[in-house]
């Protein structure tokens, strides 16, 4: 289900129009590098944009995007550090300054603290620096509302990376995964919610995040900081880079990730979902086959509709061989044979994707030109 | 009802746009109007508490920050006292010093740090001192953490 190439044009015009406000605040940079990286990337994301309208083809420009995001943020954020910091590692002195970026994964292991307590167990700054608390919470609310769980595949700067290795193979070599091991990611998030209010500290980031792995990580100082780096680079192999690649599955985001499972509740606040036409589906399995998090099942697929931990990346939507998955808004009809929900769901989402992954793409390409231009990443 | 289902979720989806920009429009103001509305602080276990005593040492300034003994519910039996020493370039090699945290006028510990080794001991004075947390390098100065017994439990 395309559309023609003068209306998708039409429907890219306003995205185009809002990323170039979003990328340049009305202003391209002085800098020749960061001017030239913000044209490359505007023009990226608008083409992507008139890409997804224009063929039909959600999961295949937006995994792209998003694996380059992913790849572009942890080179931009390390990049970062060793400019101000002189390496990825995470001091004492940074943690006690409250010089620690904010991430959304650790947002589950903070609420019930924050709660009964009204304190952030995370060594960051509220308002403060880069990726600050409060700003990372309202980033959350804001795509919580509009995308649900669509944030894993449209807003989290790690997914790309398990999303990426997943695609690297054309077959699985390993098929058959349990439909149980989609209870993992609630245990987990079970057990970090519990473990940091006791200890009043993130257990997640200082145990058990494969992120810690690409982008930093306390430094080495003792005993117990090394076991704890040896789970993360252990964490990010396994999870992230070889069962992806063995499955095809994004297996961090779909049977581990605590913070994925705690936002799966938000799906059920968000207008936004994926349903099957019962009608026009011939039950051939591929949608439950290629669904990268675990997110449809033969019973639900019965039903119409995918389970909770569904992200909206569009793969079954795309995979779809008779066109019974389609993008849909609650409460209308299933299924109209029109374009709609998934025009009026790719706007926001594309919306979170630009702003949270443009920045992170003009940082990248302008340490390249730098590089390429001064023989330096820092110009 | 479908009918108006389906406006409903229409206007919904529509909706979704504006509420995406105005996240990332907004995101100042919206930050700063959480913070005020909840009053959410970083957790003093992270950043050491706030800092209740500053003694002017000629030249550098001893830091004391507010004893932490903060629970999920109530207070907690052991705790930890911070002690910064700031700013870095007017710090002697070795800082000998007493601390009198709780403030009544008796020395609760003794401590001798070296600040280039990053390094420190204590002698308790006091019996709700239990021991040397750590020493560590702050972004301009030396801080040093000491394990507390809290003596209101």
């Amino acid at each position: 289900m395309g559309t023609k190439p003068w209306k998708a044009l039409l429907l890219t015009l306003p995205m185009a129009f809002l990323l170039a406000l979003m990328m340049t605040q009305g202003k391209l940079p002085d800098a020749l590098a960061a001017r030239v990286a913000v044209i490359l990337t505007y023009s990226l994301f608008s083409v992507m944009f008139f890409l997804i309208i224009w063929s039909g083809k959600t999961y295949k420009y937006r995994a792209i995007l998003f694996t380059i995001i992913a790849v572009c943020f942890c080179f931009s954020f390390i990049a970062n550090l060793i400019e101000i910091r002189g390496s990825m590692a995470l001091t004492k002195a940074d943690i006690l300054a409250g010089d620690t970026p904010f991430c959304h994964l650790v947002i589950p292991a903070v609420i019930i603290p924050a709660a009964l307590t009204r304190t952030i167990i995370f060594p960051g700054s509220m308002l403060e620096g880069f990726a600050s608390i409060a700003s990372m919470l309202v980033l959350w609310a804001g795509a919580s509302l509009v995308l649900g769980r669509g944030w894993c595949s449209w807003a989290c700067f790690f997914g790309g990376f398990d999303e990426g290795f997943s695609r690297l193979r054309k077959k699985a070599l390993i098929k058959k995964i349990d439909q149980k091991w989609t209870y993992l990611p609630w245990a987990v998030l079970l057990a970090v919610v519990l473990l940091s209010a006791a200890t009043l500290s993130p257990f997640y980031c200082q145990w058990l995040c494969p992120f810690k792995a690409v982008t930093e990580f306390e430094q080495v100082t003792s005993f117990k900081i090394l076991v704890q780096t040896v789970i993360f680079v252990s964490l990010f192999i396994g999870l992230v880079v070889v069962l992806p690649v063995l499955t095809r599955k994004r297996i961090q985001c779909g049977l581990f990730c605590p913070f994925a499972a705690f936002q799966s509740l938000t799906n059920k606040i968000n207008v936004f979902d994926i349903r099957v036409d019962t009608d026009k589906c011939k039950n051939c399995g591929i949608c439950i086959k290629e669904c990268p998090t675990f997110s449809l099942d033969s019973k639900s697929v019965g039903e119409g509709r995918t389970l909770m931990s569904c992200v909206k990346c569009g793969k079954c939507v795309d995979d779809c061989p008779r066109g019974a998955v389609t993008y849909h808004i609650k409460g209308t009809r299933v299924n109209t044979g029109s374009d709609t929900a998934r025009v009026l769901f790719a706007y926001p989402a594309y919306l979170f994707m630009s702003a949270i992954g443009g920045s992170m793409i003009v940082s990248t390409l302008a340490y390249l030109i730098n590089y390429a231009t001064a023989g330096s990443l820092y110009g | 009802m479908g009918r108006a289902a389906s406006i409903i979720g229409y206007c919904l989806a529509a909706l979704a746009i504006p509420v995406a920009i105005a996240t990332f429009v907004g995101m100042d103001f919206f930050s700063r109007g959480l913070v005020a509305a909840t009053g959410l602080k970083v957790s003093p276990w992270m950043n050491g508490g706030d800092i209740i005593q500053v003694v002017e040492r000629g030249g550098y300034q001893t830091q004391i920050h507010q004893p932490v003994f903060d629970g999920l519910f109530g207070e907690k039996e052991e705790g930890f006292v911070q002690v910064d020493w700031t700013p870095l370039k007017n710090l002697p090699s070795v800082i000998s010093e007493e601390v009198d945290f709780d403030r009544d006028g008796r020395a609760d510990f003794k401590i001798s740090l070296d600040v280039e080794a990053v390094s420190a001991k204590i002698t308790n004075e006091n019996p709700r001192i239990k021991s040397l947390e750590g020493c560590y390098k702050l972004k301009d100065g030396r801080a040093v953490r000491v394990w507390l017994i809290n003596d209101k439990r």
